[in-house]
């Protein structure tokens, strides 16, 4: 099945890397959306069809983690699984992502083996 | 700054040029350390929460494009690289921060970084931040690199 698949990361660079990386993992992708911020993100996610979502935490005008909290109050969007992709290593913090419904954490940097072993976990086989 | 701090500190600013963008930094003594030409970028990064500070990385310009194509894994003459050249720098600073915090200090803590941001320098300004007290010199394929972090107690 192929996934679409939506980028909130307010880095271009970051952006390209995640969707030349998720091809080199051999995840089978419909298409990318790209958001340069949480907001630019939810207005994606309430108008297509994303099956799943990797998100920085750090952003201006709106950051992943306030994403995540209006997703969770949002009936449909709360389905989506999120990946948050993000340089902060806490393991409070992780925590309290996964709490608020984050579906895994992915450090950066990383590599397509990474990518590939948590898209298999959050989306199965 | 003690040598276990330093060393940890040159660790993570290796492994994540290696990691990141493909490229080999090495250590060097800051009374042999030269500039390479008179422009350079300077990326800053703060931190607060746990602890607060700033981290400053400060590259050749003439190295932000190669380290665009290599993140990347592009040709270095590929339309996106010169488009993409500060932001590529932004992500490294932004990385290195991340892995300094947990390195340095406790994976149990929370911070909260800034939106990274670079502006142009010239060689004396070079000069000034490579005096500064908690400043360390790098050679990273042939490239002249500072970095510098600075943590209050």
């Amino acid at each position: 099945m192929a996934y679409n698949i939506l980028v909130v990361d307010d880095s271009a660079v970051v952006r390209a890397v995640i969707k030349k990386t998720l091809t080199l993992a051999g995840i089978d992708v419909g298409q990318i959306f790209n958001a340069e911020n949480g907001q630019v993100g939810l207005d994606i996610a309430a108008t297509e069809w994303i099956d799943l979502i990797f998100a920085d935490i750090n952003m201006p005008i709106m950051g992943g983690i306030e994403m995540v909290e209006r997703m969770s109050e949002e009936g449909l969007l709360s389905t989506i699984p999120i990946i948050i992709v993000s340089t902060e290593g806490s393991a409070t913090r992780i925590a309290e992502l996964k709490k608020k419904g984050v579906a895994a954490y992915v450090r950066k940097p990383f590599t397509p083996e990474s990518i590939r072993e948590v898209v298999t976990q959050v989306m199965g086989d | 700054m003690d040598a276990e701090r330093i060393e940890l500190i040159e660790n993570v600013f290796c492994d994540v040029f290696e990691n990141l963008a493909f490229m080999f930094g090495e250590p060097i003594s800051k009374d042999v350390f030269e500039a390479n030409g008179n422009e350079h970028t300077h990326a800053h990064i703060s931190f607060e929460g746990a602890r607060t500070g700033d981290v400053v990385l400060i590259v050749p310009d003439d190295m932000c494009p190669e380290i665009a194509a290599n993140v990347l894994g592009v040709d270095p003459d590929d339309e996106q690289v010169d488009e993409l050249a500060g932001d590529a720098l932004k992500e490294m600073i932004n990385i290195i921060c991340g892995r300094l915090l947990t390195d340095l200090e406790s994976k149990d803590l929370v911070f909260d970084l800034s939106v990274p941001e670079i502006k142009n320098i010239n060689s004396e300004e070079w000069s000034v931040w490579l005096k500064k007290e908690g400043s360390l010199g790098f050679i990273v394929d042939e490239y002249s690199v500072i970095l510098y972090l600075h943590m209050e107690d």
